[in-house]
């Protein structure tokens, strides 16, 4: 060492500042440096131990861009001096400011405390990382996320289900794939989102209302699928091999990824695919005829960025053909009736991977482009502009009765939306603890609806929102609050049935929307969060202008076009504790939800040539969600840790006094979860024997559903997982055992629960190699 | 680099934009043509013994056909005590002119239905499918039918027409109902 001056740093509380999720390679990380006199240090350099650095400019500020989701030894030097080294560990965008002395002597001890936060930090927040996801890897978006507690999966057979958080779905909950809303017919519960759980290189999921910062239709909660950031090697790559024993489904999925060097230094690109396919499903004792499933996605990206600014391109194509199940084809409720009555389906099925009518068909397509420039001040501005088109055909196990091959080959019904979205958000810099994100956005849709029986009108929708968020974080205490302001312009076009003329009716919605919450670390272990925020949705078209038979339901369902905006207040209070030992959460939530749409049990029938069915109508009422969420984890003894998972939810109709139909019943959920030392190459080997018991729904409303709710039920899975390094490259294996002891059941939440058994057990091996 | 990234993205956006702007929603699809809907299940019966005792009876769903008319929405049979008939069972779209005729394409695909009648207690009919499809061995479809009356009495008789794709096996059970109606039936 040469002629020192040795600094001491001291590193105030680090704040760390999320921007907008499912952005290209997002993790910034940026502060000042300042003396002692609170003047800036100009010059000086900030290096991640992967190359990646960062000058402070005249103001002592600093930017180091794109990085990705890792531990990092951070570097800091002046003059050619190294003054600070420390290893920190980066998965969000972070804020570190440095305050330092000049002082002769040895570096003093440097103590770091990081707070992640998101945009909004204190709803209650769930990541599922890359190593998380991959224990999920081959099953649909609803399932996998199945192990949170306070999450379920709505579903119409094995192959289609959606997410469900806190007891609501389909139109309540967002999901935002990439950042993007997605946008399909969401509407219904047998449609499910059109989106490769392979893509996410983590999943987000925050539940409470969320509207402020993610729109309408936020009542729930939201899940965020990102994939993973981009990387600066110039090629890296993985490969997911998954197969299953029932439904004999396998699935290949694989990206690569890279950066361009020398004269292309700035871009980097990706490209990912996957391919799954499944047969007929099994029960424990009995195939599901025709429950197949063929699905296929691409994605590419590309991005380019420099010092101070990046854009980026992300094309995907998703498509999708999927069986329903040939046993719940009924015609009329003296069907269903009689198939509930069947210990079995009358038709003995058998395995095959064809799929036959009846069948779904979707094809969906994201294009999003998006660019960020960051400011002189280190404020930064996103524009996001993406079109995404979803086409929806339902092929119904009858052919239309006809002579033209041109119609017996359409779908019954067939929808296409197309949807433009623009997003522009700016973040502020952290000045004196105060933060904030300020944005408007943009939507219009229009959708066009053909078949050969009626369902939902052709529509145009325009909607704008306006939100400000402002976050002001000091020691130990987190506050947040804002506002937004939506509008939403919705037309649609039908024909006259008699007059053959196109006809409109027009509707407009506005709402406010607003939150505010705050965070207490009562001690390094311990924290306390507690939020109240609004959403508000308005009615989907099907609400307001359904009519007609619901197949798989065997009702008919009436739309109300008078409907009005749904409005929740959702107040939610957690606890978290992070000990030695000892894990525990706790999530208690009430979410009022004000004009709730449902469909009404009128308690009459209509008599169509097909047979008579009950009649449902859609109508609005006050509506109350309460619930708890616990998790408690404890290291039992050094390798054994045991997981316990509680939810409890309870709907109930204050209009009516009475209970909410379809509400997912109270789930117990304990893992007995062993490591076992690391042997020769194998290391992270895990054993896990997990008991999931679902009680019987008993709180349901009188006259809307057609069958009892099931009994309760017990599920034993196994799985055990390990890591081989190979050479410079990862294999991660898993197998599992789903439904060890092959258990007959039916699920509360599965439609199909009306006609067949759930899933029996089921052998899955995961492998993956990351290289 | 960044200039050309700059426009290239630019054109992208606006490419799409304006294949955006094709408001497609306007045009709303007319009924499609070629398609037929059941609107009307009907019965024409033939006393055995007179080829001039002829009757009809329609059962019209109300829904697709506000308010029809007698003519295809009366469905009652007066039969003789004691007789025999010999029944068609019609299937038509009357929401088109002239009748669509839905009866030929559930004639074309006859291995997949079975058409299904049941009589009330207090009826004094009983029915045989006179007809059989290509199924190996050949199965019933009921499109034609031998109606015996028995002593005289009132009841219902209801139709089924029975969807039953690669299930059918000669019982009513398979399958799903695309027509489900009742007649009311008279033997004096």
């Amino acid at each position: 060492m040469k002629q020192k001056t040795w600094l001491v740093i001291k590193i105030l509380l680090l704040m760390v500042t999320s921007h907008t999720s499912g952005q290209v390679c997002n993790f910034h990380i940026i502060g000042n440096i300042l003396n002692n006199n609170q003047k800036p240090v100009v010059h000086a350099s900030i290096t991640l131990s992967n190359g990646q650095s960062s000058i402070t400019d005249t103001n002592g500020y600093y930017d180091i861009d794109s990085v990705c989701k890792g531990t990092y030894t951070i570097t800091c030097a002046a003059d050619s001096v190294i003054f600070l080294q420390r290893t920190i560990y980066i998965n969000n965008n972070t804020t570190l400011n440095f305050t330092y002395h000049h002082m002769e002597g040895d570096l003093k001890e440097v103590v770091i405390n990081a707070n992640k936060i998101h945009d909004l930090t204190t709803l209650n927040l769930i990541e599922l990382d890359k190593k998380q996801l991959f224990q999920s890897a081959g099953k649909t978006l609803g399932e996998s996320l199945k192990n949170i507690p306070g999450l379920n999966s709505i579903q119409t057979g094995p192959g289609i289900s959606k997410p469900v958080i806190h007891g609501l779905h389909s139109n309540r909950v967002l999901i935002l794939n990439n950042g993007i809303r997605q946008e399909g017919q969401q509407w219904g519960s047998e449609h499910a989102p059109e989106i490769d759980p392979f893509i996410a290189g983590k999943m987000t999921i925050i539940e409470g209302a969320a509207s402020l910062r993610y729109g309408s239709d936020a009542i729930a909660g939201v899940i965020l699928l990102d994939p993973p950031t981009l990387v600066n090697d110039r090629l890296k790559g993985e490969a997911n091999l998954v197969g299953a024993s029932n439904s004999r489904m396998g699935a290949i999925s694989g990206l690569l990824n890279g950066a361009g060097y020398n004269k292309w230094e700035g871009i980097q690109w990706r490209v990912q695919g996957t391919l799954k396919r499944a047969g007929n499903f099994k029960t424990a004792t009995y195939y599901l005829g025709n429950s197949g499933i063929d699905e296929h996605h691409y994605s590419a990206t590309i991005g380019y960025h420099k010092a101070n600014f990046g854009m980026f391109a992300y094309y995907s194509s998703y498509q999708s053909k999927m069986g329903i199940f040939d046993g719940s084809h009924v015609g009329n409720l003296d069907d269903l009736y009689a198939a509930f009555a069947r210990p079995k389906p009358i038709t003995p099925s058998y395995f095959s991977y064809k799929i036959n009518r009846s069948y779904q068909q979707v094809i969906h397509d994201l294009l999003k482009l998006n660019s960020y420039y960051r400011f002189k001040n280190n404020s930064r501005a996103e524009l996001t502009f993406a079109r995404q088109s979803d086409l929806r055909n339902e092929y119904d196990v009858d052919l239309p009765y006809s002579d033209d091959p041109a119609v017996l080959n359409a779908p019954q019904v067939s929808f296409k939306i197309k949807t433009h979205t623009v997003d522009l958000i700016y973040h502020t810099p952290e000045k004196k603890h105060f933060s904030g994100s300020y944005g408007i956005s943009g939507i219009t849709q229009g959708n066009v609806f053909k078949g050969i029986r009626y369902l939902i009108p052709n529509f145009r929708n325009y909607g704008s929102g306006i939100f400000g968020i402002e976050k002001y974080n000091r020691d130990k205490w987190t506050f947040e609050a804002g506002l937004r302001y939506d509008y939403r312009w919705l037309r649609v076009y039908r024909r006259n049935d008699n007059s053959l003329t196109v006809y409109t009716q027009t509707h407009t919605y506005n709402n406010l929307t607003g939150s505010a919450g705050a965070t207490f670390q009562i001690t390094p272990d311990l924290s306390v969060s507690a939020n109240t925020g609004s959403a508000w949705r308005a009615p989907s078209v099907s609400e307001l202008y359904i009519k007609g038979i619901h197949l798989s339901a065997a009702s008919y369902e009436i739309g109300d076009s008078t409907l009005q905006s749904e409005r929740s207040i959702n107040n939610n209070i957690s606890f978290k504790y992070t000990g030695q030992k000892l894990l525990v959460q706790l999530n208690l939530y009430d979410n009022e939800i004000n004009n709730y749409i449902y469909a009404k049990p009128s308690l009459t029938g209509i008599t169509l040539v097909s047979g008579t069915y009950p009649v449902f109508q859609y109508t609005q009422a006050n509506v109350r969600l309460r619930g708890l969420d616990a998790e408690i984890n404890y290291q039992l003894l050094a390798p054994l840790a045991i997981i316990s998972k509680t939810a409890i939810v309870r709907g109930y109709n204050k209009t009516i006094h009475d209970y909410l139909i379809f509400m997912p019943a109270d789930k117990f959920d304990n893992t007995l979860k062993y490591q076992i030392p690391n042997r020769s190459k194998f290391k992270q080997n895990f054993i896990t024997l997990q008991y999931v018991y679902t009680a019987r729904q008993t709180r349901v409303p009188p006259n809307s559903d057609y069958a009892a709710p099931p009994a309760a039920y017990g599920l034993l899975n196994y799985s055990m997982s390990t890591q081989l390094p190979l050479h410079k490259n990862l294999l991660d294996i898993s197998f599992s055992v789903d439904n060890l002891t092959n258990v007959a059941y039916r699920d509360y939440l599965n439609r199909f629960r009306y006609y067949a058994d759930d899933l029996g057990i089921s052998f899955i091996l995961r492998t993956k190699l990351t290289f | 680099m960044k200039k050309i990234l700059i426009t290239a993205s630019l054109m992208v956006a606006f490419a799409t934009l304006m294949n955006s702007c094709k408001k497609d929603e306007t045009a709303v699809a007319p009924p499609v043509p070629g398609n037929e809907f059941l609107t009307t299940v009907g019965l024409k019966v033939t006393n055995a013994n007179d080829a001039t005792d002829v009757q009809y009876a329609y059962w019209t769903d109300t829904t697709l056909i506000s308010n029809p008319p007698d003519s295809i929405n009366t469905p009652v049979l007066n039969l003789k005590a004691d007789n025999k008939y010999n029944v068609e069972v019609l299937f038509q779209d009357r929401t088109t002119t002239p009748i669509g005729d839905v009866t030929e394409e559930i004639k074309e695909r006859e291995n997949y239905h079975l058409i299904c009648f049941t009589s009330s207690p207090s009826l004094n009919l009983t029915v045989a499918r006179t007809d059989k499809d290509t199924n190996t061995p050949a199965l019933e479809v009921g499109l034609t039918d031998l109606f015996t009356t028995g002593a005289a009495g009132t009841g219902e008789l209801n139709v089924q027409l029975r969807h039953q794709p690669n299930v059918k096996d000669g019982t009513c059970q398979p399958g799903s109902t695309d027509a489900d109606v009742n007649f009311t039936i008279n033997i004096q």
